[in-house]
């Protein structure tokens, strides 16, 4: 009974350990990541903080909801942050052993939730009224068919390497099968996936970070949002960032030297930080050498991670 | 799988990724430069399968492709792009569209060919029985190298498309025949006829429409 009840608060540790490290460290990396960029830009840039103070900056305005907008705009914000935090516990983004929630969906139903929150992402846009949202949510539909299906069979390609679609499982096969990562399949689905992410966090050179309307996409559809509701959309953007940069990490690129025993886990704090500084130079580099490009390119770009991703799922297959 | 065999299946893999390269491509200067990065990788596999076969031959051969595929064919293709060069490309090519279905030909293609007449063959690297499964790359190529023979309109794409073609029957060849030494000669008889061709038609026309040439 004791050694069932302290293994039932290891595990409840390891769950809100790794939860508050999502929510609250998410938004310090796009700090670093902007602070860094200026640097290359030979910019003083703002400071690694600042995405709190935006954050603390919005949670104190008053929230404006426009004329005719409907419940899914003032709820939709919340509800999204919910499904980032559910899948901040369902993949292995600090402790690589299942914790609480860790069942309640595998790569899959990772991938789904994605889309989910994505999905309820445009129809709040669409709800607004506003024509800017609109253009947000119309710019994403056209290119979410192509990055989505890059994102479930980048996990198909990764569950055939594995045999499993529970991420903790091929986080903790390719530690200990360094020469899996070598495979075909694994290294072109980390491609596609490394491509995803640039799409999804909006670091592609096509993407404008601001409100330039040529250029915006996910910016867009924050246009009407403001005070609370605008603060946790910008929250549970960083967090979808720090999400897709731990899968990146864990379960494609860098699967090494994660601690799942107690209390050594805590170790994966700093371990964390240091792979994601990895990330974070590696996709300062690509962002800022790479010359803008316009806005529908983003279809070539995507089609081309999925080309990736498809091409040798199927050359998985066939090559058994 | 041993480190060679990957390397081995890794430079095949790259080599029909460069073909989506090439598809990929609005300006000629870079389809012929996505040539030259291919036969540069076909080159490599060459020499990594001559080092694990110890075979002089494979390094012969590795040398010619280098030389004669790499150098010469892009050298003489590219001084024949008009103009500037550089600036010729061809427009309003869907790329998304083009590539999607490049992905589609030739993984029907593939799995048809691939299932039906290769998968009983057996293919060995270094001693070690892999089967044929590494013929999926020059097979892709293959279907590649239609592909953009079929999508696009202008000679030196179409030529492009030829060259792929060639280049897939060279790894082809490679994975299935032990002295490669008539390939070493389509080789030579490749580069001259693809010289001469080349030469004549893009001087002739730089745009070839579909079924244009059979009309009366």
């Amino acid at each position: 009974m004791v050694v069932m009840l302290n293994g039932y608060v290891e595990t409840l540790m390891m769950t809100l350990s790794q939860y508050f490290f999502v929510v609250l460290t998410a938004p310090l990396y796009s700090g670093i990541l902007a602070k860094l960029k200026a640097m290359i830009e030979s910019r003083r840039g703002p400071s690694i903080f600042q995405p709190y103070r935006d954050i603390w900056k919005f949670l104190r305005k008053e929230t404006l909801i426009p004329r005719g907008s409907g419940f899914i705009f003032r709820y939709g914000p919340y509800v999204i942050f919910g499904i980032y935090s559910l899948i901040a516990l369902i993949v292995p983004i600090l402790v690589p052993v299942p914790i609480f929630f860790t069942a309640s969906a595998d790569f899959l139903g990772g991938a789904i939730l994605f889309s989910l929150a994505a999905f309820i992402k445009i129809a709040s846009s669409l709800e607004s009224g506003s024509n800017f949202m609109s253009l947000g949510a119309v710019r994403t539909a056209s290119f979410i068919f192509l990055s989505e299906g890059t994102l479930i069979t980048v996990f198909f390609a990764v569950s055939l390497i594995t045999k499993t679609n529970n991420p903790y499982v091929t986080n903790n096969f390719l530690s200990a099968n360094p020469f899996q990562s070598l495979t075909l399949e694994h290294i072109f689905a980390t491609l596609a996936f490394f491509m995803l992410f640039f799409y999804e966090t909006g670091k592609l050179p096509l993407e404008s970070p601001g409100l330039a309307e040529l250029g915006m996409i996910e910016e867009g559809m924050n246009y009407e949002y403001s005070g609370r509701l605008l603060a946790i959309n910008k929250w549970s953007g960083h967090m979808k960032q720090y999400i897709l940069g731990s899968i990146l990490l864990n379960v494609f690129l860098f699967p090494w030297f994660l601690q799942s025993s107690f209390p050594y886990f805590l170790l994966d704090i700093p371990i964390m930080f240091l792979k994601w500084m990895l990330l974070i130079v590696i996709v300062a580099v690509i962002e800022t050498t790479l010359a803008k490009m316009r806005l529908f390119r983003i279809l070539d770009y995507l089609a081309t991670a999925f080309t990736f991703s498809i091409l040798f799922l199927a050359f998985g297959v066939l090559l058994g | 799988m041993n480190a060679i065999e990957n390397i081995v299946f890794l430079s095949a893999a790259l080599a029909t990724v460069s073909g989506f390269y090439i598809q990929a491509q609005e300006y000629i200067r870079s389809m012929v430069r996505g040539q030259f990065i291919q036969s540069i990788l076909i080159a490599a596999t060459i020499f990594v399968l001559a080092y694990a076969e110890s075979s002089i031959d494979l390094v012969v051969l590795g040398l010619l492709v280098l030389v004669l595929r790499g150098y010469l064919i892009t050298e003489l293709l590219e001084r024949r792009i008009p103009g500037k060069g550089s600036d010729l490309r061809e427009k309003e090519i869907g790329i998304a569209s083009h590539l999607l279905l490049d992905l589609v030909f030739i993984m029907i293609g593939t799995f048809i060919i691939y299932s039906l007449v290769f998968s009983g063959i057996n293919f060995s690297i270094a001693g070690n029985i892999s089967g044929g499964t590494i013929l999926v790359f020059p097979l892709a190529l293959f279907f590649q190298g239609l592909f953009l023979i079929g999508s696009r309109n202008t000679t030196f794409s179409q030529i492009t498309g030829y060259i792929e073609e060639e280049n897939s029957l060279v790894l082809f060849a490679i994975f299935l025949i032990p002295v490669p030494l008539i390939i070493e000669a389509s080789v030579f008889l490749d580069v001259l006829a693809l010289v001469v061709i080349s030469s004549i038609v893009v001087l002739e026309k730089f745009t070839h429409n579909p079924l244009e040439e059979l009309r009366g």
